[in-house]
């Protein structure tokens, strides 16, 4: 007998909403999915186009509060693109520093989303105690616990100074031990090993096709990472700062999980690189840049994977058109093939898995 | 009064998630007390007492918060968290918004911050179940509450409530062209400009204070966000921008920034270097001395 | 691969004709501009990329300020290069790629409702993200139909509230 199973749109399980209606067994394997999307579209791609340029350096990071610094950074990328603006390398710098800082604070958020779906309280507790010392970071030096407000059109609007660089290097030396520890248990716990393997496979062939990125491509196998593959910022001008990505072959939620604690442990690593090494000089080129008319796309590494603007612009103060595309657009469509025939109670946390940021989807 | 057992239920209708991470941080992190006290997070809507409603309410939203709203026994009360809940912030005017949130339920308790702190969701349920107490024992308008959490603190750093000093202000409008929420507005009258900060606009984003060109508006540390819904329209700092009189020609003029002047003149006596003359008069009168 | 390799595949392939740029990002990353004169080649260049394992990374519709109709840009990844297609539609209609590359699904999805552009051949037909509340083409208004035109924005009611209510 089919029995037919709602789960949505809001739901504690759910940080955000989505409507799943599915059918299943007797052995509550599911045999149909249907997901219904749209509840966080804001039509933010319309409203873009009717606030100015300093105006959507704000707008576009609020598109999500996880990757928010991704936005705005990605943003004035297009936008130097477009007005042939050279940004100084202390910016560039500063800029790596505040993405990889939201990188540990955002992938640790997932990882305590998935113990806390497995019901493994003792571990998701210590997941967010370990992500409260880089959200007291952020608050301390960039002013907010999720937006940074770090970016600025030709730069950066915040600078390190001694004091500051110091901080940095005491928390992560608190926070790098806890992460090594975390990694360990994660890897060898039991019953989230039982929740877990096994559990919303992603095969390497089905993630290809699809098209998946971040660290959902990583768990399958794949590495399509930006840092890498097309370096900006930073990561272009220093190649020992590109991440060493760690890869699965297994493809299902636990690996998932594991290469996002790779990219932890990684980010970790390239904020230590960069401030032992910070270039000197200005951190941005001019506070409100004329931006000429011109077209342009780029991308860099979001947590989630790959995050592409487009900005066409016509000389005004206002862009004619921008859209995004961000990881979880296409990683989407992977959950279908990751919950089909998998239990209903493993629903929420497949869909997890995936890391899902909504509202960047949706916008 | 009687005592309930608060039990919580959160609604995102459309967030940028920071507000619903938020909230997860404060339901399960220790230090910001929720998860030592008696709350219970309930799994279904309809065993709710207490609402947590974050996003500005998509058009997608709508039918299915208003078919939430009635499997709820009353009285309940609701907690709007985050600035766009309370007045949709910076989505407002988009055609997917059909917010806010209190044109379709009776709002208890707003807390505006993108995202507010925590320490400030955490003092918004817990004025929540205040309210709640209240409306158990007959109260048909909530009483002032005060804070109920005073051990916590912010750091300097911390980009909070706007601020602005008269006194710097020149009415340049920079801060309301870059503002990306309307959270300002300028006026003008005869005697001058009228500098509005609306805080339950605010996306507490320091954009204003980053590009005002003489620093007259600020940030402070303050996050005194969480309020009765009464309040939801006064909550606004309001500044005068006298005009001055020319002495020589009578007509009105905004003087250049005062505390400026004075920063940068130190040595002069500003008021002596700046005798209320308009622009135009000083002109005149440079080019006679220059040429006369 | 190399950008030329992609152009040298495509070109005896594409029957109504291209043009060809190469494009840097500030950092040396080199991408690709197609436009192509006919749309129905999409599909070729669609097939190319897949025999060169690429995917759709997304594609981008507006509305021709200068002329009738839309452009839409496709863009690929290959390996980490970017090629982007672009090409025009005047009747609404665009052939869908999506049957050949299946990470252009939620792409060609959303020029459907956010431009009411038809991709002929799509698999799936719901709406996505748009609520049906909103009429599809929402996006090819420039200025929204909506609350605005109707004289009164939503920030012009609560700025009054705030006017009335709040006593200096
Ligand atoms: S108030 Fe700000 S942080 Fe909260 S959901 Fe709205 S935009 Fe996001
Ligand atoms: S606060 Fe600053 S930016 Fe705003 S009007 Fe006054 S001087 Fe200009
Ligand atoms: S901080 Fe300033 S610019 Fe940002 S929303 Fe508030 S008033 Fe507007």
């Amino acid at each position: 007998m089919t029995q037919k199973i709602t789960i949505g749109p809001f739901s504690p399980e759910l940080e955000e909403s989505v409507y799943f209606k599915l059918e299943a067994d007797e052995e509550r394997t599911i045999t149909h999915v249907e997901i219904i999307n749209g509840f966080i579209h804001r039509g933010m791609e319309s409203l873009v186009t009717k606030k100015n340029f300093m105006q959507n350096l704000i707008l576009t990071e609020r598109v999500c509060s996880l990757c928010s610094n991704n936005h705005p950074f990605t943003y004035a990328l297009a936008v130097e693109k477009i007005a042939g603006i050279k940004v100084p390398m202390r910016a560039e710098a500063l800029r790596v520093i505040a993405d990889e800082v939201k990188r540990v604070a955002s992938d640790l958020f997932n990882l305590s989303m998935l113990t806390h779906l497995a019901h493994n309280h003792e571990l998701m507790r210590d997941t967010m105690n370990t992500r409260e010392h880089m959200q007291d970071l952020k608050e301390i030096i960039w002013g907010n616990r999720m937006d940074m407000s770090a970016n600025l059109l030709s730069g950066t609007k915040y600078d390190l100074d001694e004091r500051k660089i110091k901080l940095i290097l005491e928390t992560l030396d608190i926070v790098e031990p806890k992460l090594r520890d975390l990694q360990e248990r994660y890897e060898t716990d039991e019953q989230l090993r039982k929740k877990t393997v096994g559990v919303g496979v992603l095969p390497k062939e089905d993630a290809l096709e699809i098209g998946v990125t971040g660290p959902v491509a990583r768990g399958s196998g794949i590495n399509n990472d930006v840092r890498v593959k097309a370096p900006y910022s930073l990561y272009a001008y220093r190649p020992k700062l590109r991440p060493k990505v760690t890869l699965r072959e297994e493809g299902d939620v636990h690996a998932r999980a594991m290469a996002r604690f790779g990219d932890i442990l990684e980010a970790v690593r390239i904020i230590r690189d960069v401030v032992a090494d910070m270039p000197e000089g200005d951190t941005y080129v001019e506070k409100r840049p004329h931006i000429p008319a011109g077209e342009a796309v780029v991308r860099t590494e979001a947590p989630r994977g790959e995050l592409i603007y487009y900005l066409k612009t016509d000389g005004s103060q206002k862009p004619v058109r921008m859209r995004w595309k961000v990881p979880t657009f296409t990683n989407w469509e992977a959950l279908k093939v990751m919950i089909l025939g998998d239990k209903v109670d493993n629903v929420t946390m497949i869909l997890n898995s995936i890391d899902p940021c909504i509202s960047c989807t949706e916008r | 009064m009687s005592k309930v057992v608060p039990k919580v239920f959160r609604i995102n209708t459309g967030s940028c998630n920071g507000c619903d991470v938020e909230f997860v941080a404060a339901a399960f992190v220790d230090k910001f007390h929720i998860a030592t006290s008696d709350v219970e997070f309930v799994d279904d809507v309809k065993d709710a007492n207490l609402l947590v409603i974050t996003g500005p309410l998509t058009a997608r939203s709508e039918s299915f918060l208003k078919n939430a709203l009635t499997k709820l026994k009353k009285p309940f009360t609701v907690v709007g968290v985050g600035t766009c809940s309370v007045s949709c912030g910076i989505f407002r005017d988009s055609y997917a918004i059909n917010g806010p949130l209190d044109k379709f339920v009776d709002v208890d308790v707003n807390v505006a911050g993108c995202p507010p702190r925590p320490e400030s969701i955490a003092e918004g349920i817990a004025k929540g179940i205040k309210v709640l107490e209240q409306k158990l024992s007959g109260e048909v308008t909530p009483k002032t509450i005060d804070t109920i959490f005073s051990d916590f603190s912010a750091p300097a750093s911390f980009r909070g409530r706007m601020d602005l000093n008269p006194d710097m202000c020149t009415g340049c409008r920079t801060c309301e062209t870059v503002c990306p929420s309307t959270a300002i507005k300028i006026e003008e009258n005869e005697e001058g400009f009228i500098h509005n900060i609306w805080h339950n606009s605010c996306c507490y984003c320091g954009n204003c204070a980053y590009f005002c060109p003489t620093g007259a508006i600020f940030s402070t540390n303050s996050f005194d966000t969480v309020k009765l819904q009464n309040e939801k329209f006064s909550d606004v700092n309001v500044a005068n921008i006298p005009f001055e009189e020319c002495s020589c020609c009578g007509e009105k003029y905004m003087p250049p920034s005062r505390g400026l002047l004075g920063k940068s003149y130190v040595h002069d006596d500003v008021n002596k270097l700046n005798t209320n003359i308009c622009s135009k008069c000083r002109k005149e009168a440079n080019f006679k001395r220059m040429y006369a | 691969m190399k950008i030329e390799e992609f152009n040298n595949a495509i070109k005896t392939k594409i029957a109504g004709g291209y043009l060809f740029r190469e494009d840097k990002d500030n950092y040396g990353n080199l991408s690709a501009w197609i436009t192509l004169q006919d749309k129905k080649d999409i599909e070729t260049i669609a097939k190319t990329v897949k025999a060169y394992k690429g995917r759709c990374v997304v594609a981008t519709g507006y509305k021709n300020e200068d002329k009738e109709g839309h452009t839409v840009i496709y863009h690929f990844d290959i390996d980490g290069t970017l090629i982007n297609v672009e090409l025009f539609t005047e009747n609404e209609t665009i052939v869908s790629i999506t049957p050949i590359l299946p990470s252009a699904n939620w792409a060609e999805r959303e020029l459907r409702e956010m431009y009411a552009v038809e991709p002929i051949g799509h698999p799936n037909k719901d709406r996505l993200f748009l609520d049906y509340s909103i009429a599809k083409g929402v996006l090819n208004e420039y200025i929204s139909l909506s609350k605005m035109q109707l004289g009164v924005s939503d920030t012009d009611i609560l700025w009054n509230n705030v006017k009335k209510e709040c006593k200096v």
